[in-house]
């Protein structure tokens, strides 16, 4: 029986060490769970004191913190993800992507609120979570499989006819720099090259399974609650678009306001963009979905090629950011290639939306004369799909061109004296979410800890209509800087929230419903007020952090790509003023534009007056 | 003219007509619609308005007032408040905005609207032209 001031913990982190083998049970701080939810805010309170400077990323001291939140394996409605954070080999900073599918929630039925991974192991290994039972087992004959692959045999190792897994591909064995983790082979942590951190501690799978209720302050409301909010979402427009169309049902009124990238972020139209839409691809391809654990929206797709050369078998879809890197980005309208694009990157462990800019880049530095033939071994030509196919195998296995690109578009830029050229925010390859459209994700992707992610703040879904008027949260205009600042600051405030309790960014559900869970789950009084609040302590931590790993106040930037007007489409020619908006943001957060800094009365303010240093 | 009567509808058709940017919006667009304004006592309108149009390749091919929603079955409806119909005619609530946020409602093919965005909006556009009056 829980206590009541743990409802919505199982109270335990199991703690791994791989370099000596153990493995133990330490409790769930309890008093930082109160300050900072759980998920990516308990995790970021939890790494703070140990990611430091001096801390290679892929270094056996770099730690792994697989976190779930307080709503994941409960009865809220589309909670089944989990944040596993680091220190990034992409970025050298804070390390953070979160993961849907069963994992997070199974690993909690499991008994566990997160497992903490630090060390390297001497041979290849794997961590096996039956029913609270933890074991290292030997992963020689996995090791060097892809995804599906290593799943296929991991179901011969293990006795359960249900388990759930984590695995790295070839390209985190590789320690390829956006190497990412996948669930099931459907389900990515994608970003940031977290894949490269457990290849590095030779970890090369993870499997969970557990049968144990997570305790919550009071189930049969919580599931009261949940019927009719699930029952709305089954009826809700966005959610039953994402349920025919997946994510990528944004293809189209992404393309229609210039917001996707078309030939590497330099061109705003794509007159055949439809040929590669989520509309098109249900009609033509869908043959199932897909979905994480308590959602009824199931946007995971299933797809099938029947013929031609990109033929393939009942496989994982491309959703909407998947579709915009390896197709859009290189003027790819064929739907074939792209769902082969993206199913090897998925099966080789390699996070799309860093591949794609990646070859995307490759195919702009060829245009602009400063990439040659002899370099890459082919020819790259806008819409030609080829290379795209061919290259992904070399990235993952670092083959020739491959090893080059395996680095990232930073380290490219670099190297082909193209710096001032490489669509990248702080080392991260940009999400598919141009801010020439939207502008307020100009201040989400220069502000956010991680780089270039459209996860730190959602303001492509809000200057897109799917506002949050009771916090704040509104733009009426998507192309102005006026107020962008503060509200983006404000949206990237709630996702820190939604992000450590964890649940999804699709349901609609509202900010008091989620409330109203969060109080059913862990058996508080809490108003969504002071929800954000932690959500403003978590970023401001955040950025204690990513001060300690060497960030500087310059980083806050975007790429010069993304500051010249495009020639056509539905941005009009127009950029964000980012220097106006991140003067705006900086004022809300009062942190110091020129230091980075939080000043000392933010830091109070947020509940964090004892890190000033 | 006053918004959901014979006359703003007849009114607003010949404008989409004549309007070439819808046109081209709309080129590949096939579905006819019921655009459904709510009852709202408070402003006298104490039964659903039902306006239909047969949207075709960007012309409306054929329109008409419904005595009510079961009188003819399309392959869309579009409804909600009185209140939102104002914002959105009066260009301050984007159409699939509306949706998003639920003030409106829409039945039909989702993949065939999530094409069609900037038909919708030109649709809107089109309104706009005309001087639309509310009771």
């Amino acid at each position: 029986m829980a206590k009541k001031d743990s409802y919505g913990y199982t109270g335990k982190i199991l703690n791994v060490d791989l370099t000596t083998g153990t493995l133990k049970d330490s409790p769930t701080p309890l008093d930082w769970a109160r300050q900072y939810i759980g998920g990516a805010g308990l995790a970021a309170r939890m790494l703070y004191p140990l990611l430091t400077e001096k801390i290679e990323p892929l270094g056996p001291d770099n730690p792994l913190l697989l976190m779930a939140g307080p709503f994941v394996g409960t009865a809220v409605p589309s909670s089944g993800r989990m944040a596993i954070c680091t220190r990034s080999p992409l970025t050298r900073l804070w390390g953070e992507s979160d993961i849907g599918g069963y994992f997070g929630a199974e690993m909690r039925q499991a008994g566990y609120d997160g497992i903490f991974i630090k060390g390297r192991a001497e041979k290849p290994i794997y961590l096996s979570l039956l029913f609270g039972k933890a074991e290292l087992k030997d992963a020689n004959h996995i090791w060097s499989h892809t995804i599906s692959a290593t799943q296929r045999l991991l179901r011969k190792d293990i006795d359960e006819k249900r388990f759930f897994t984590l695995s790295i591909g070839p390209a985190g064995e590789n320690l390829v720099k956006y190497a990412n983790i996948m669930s099931e082979g459907a389900r990515a942590a994608g970003r940031m090259g977290l894949g490269a951190v457990m290849g590095s501690k030779n970890l090369k799978a993870m499997i969970v399974v557990g049968d144990q209720p997570v305790p919550v302050a009071n189930h049969d409301a919580i599931v009261e609650l949940a019927r009719p909010v699930n029952k709305i979402m089954m009826k809700d427009f966005m959610p039953d678009c994402y349920r025919i169309m997946g994510t990528a049902t944004a293809v189209g009124p992404a393309q229609e306001i210039g917001a996707m990238p078309n030939k590497y972020f330099t061109q705003g139209e794509f007159p055949t963009h439809d040929n590669i839409s989520g509309a098109t691809m249900s009609e033509t391809r869908l043959v199932g979905f897909d979905g994480c654990h308590r959602c009824p929206i199931q946007c995971g797709r299933i797809v099938k090629v029947s013929e031609g050369k990109f033929k393939l078998p009942r496989v994982n879809g491309p959703e909407y950011e998947t579709i915009g890197a390896l197709g859009s980005m290189m003027l790819i309208d064929d739907l074939d290639a792209v769902i082969k694009a993206g199913y090897l990157c998925d099966d080789l462990g390699l996070d799309t939306i860093s591949t794609g800019n990646s070859i995307g880049f490759a195919y702009y530095l060829m245009d602009q004369n400063k990439l040659t033939f002899k370099e890459v071994g082919m020819n790259l030509v806008w819409g030609d799909p080829e290379p795209v196919i061919k290259l992904i195998p070399k990235i993952a296995y670092r083959e020739g061109f491959g090893a080059i690109l395996a680095e990232g578009t930073r380290s490219m830029g670099e190297r082909y004296d193209a710096a001032d050229l490489a669509v990248h925010v702080k080392g991260l390859e940009v999400s598919c979410w141009d801010p020439r459209a939207l502008f307020g994700m100009a201040t989400s992707y220069a502000t956010s800890p991680r780089g270039g992610t459209h996860l730190d703040g959602d303001m492509y879904m809000v200057l897109q209509g799917q506002v949050i008027m009771e916090l704040g949260i509104d733009a009426d205009d998507p192309q102005t800087d006026e107020g962008m600042g503060e509200v983006a600051a404000k949206s990237q405030s709630w996702r820190q929230v939604s992000n450590s309790l964890i649940m999804c960014q699709f349901p609609t559900y509202s900010v008091d419903e989620i409330t109203q869970f969060f109080n059913l789950v862990v058996g508080r009084n809490t108003t969504p007020q002071e929800l954000m609040h932690i959500g403003d302590r978590i970023i401001t931590l955040k950025r204690l952090i990513n001060l300690n790993l060497g960030f500087k106040s310059e980083d806050d930037s975007l790429p010069s790509l993304l500051l010249q007007p495009l020639p056509d489409g539905g941005t009009n020619g127009m950029v964000p003023n980012l220097e106006k908006q991140l003067n705006d943001y900086y004022a809300y957060r009062d942190w110091d534009r020129k230091t980075g800094l939080p000043s000392a009365a933010a830091l109070k303010k947020v509940g964090l007056a004892d890190l000033d240093k | 003219m006053e918004f959901g009567t014979p006359d703003w509808l007849e009114s607003f058709v010949k404008t989409l007509n004549e309007n070439e940017a819808y046109e081209d919006a709309a080129a590949t667009w096939e579905g006819d619609f019921l655009f459904i304004v709510w009852p709202d006592k408070e402003k006298g309108i104490n039964e659903e308005v039902v306006m239909y149009m047969d949207l075709w390749h960007g012309k409306c091919r054929g329109y008409e007032m419904l005595p009510n929603r079961d009188a003819k079955e399309t392959a869309f409806v579009y409804e909600g408040e009185y209140a939102n119909w104002k914002e959105i005619i009066e260009g301050r609530l984007d159409p699939i905005k509306a949706l998003l946020t639920r003030r409106m409602k829409l039945i039909g093919d989702r993949a065939k609207v999530m094409r069609a965005t900037r038909a919708a909006k030109e649709l809107v556009r089109t309104a706009q032209m005309i001087k639309t009056e509310f009771p």
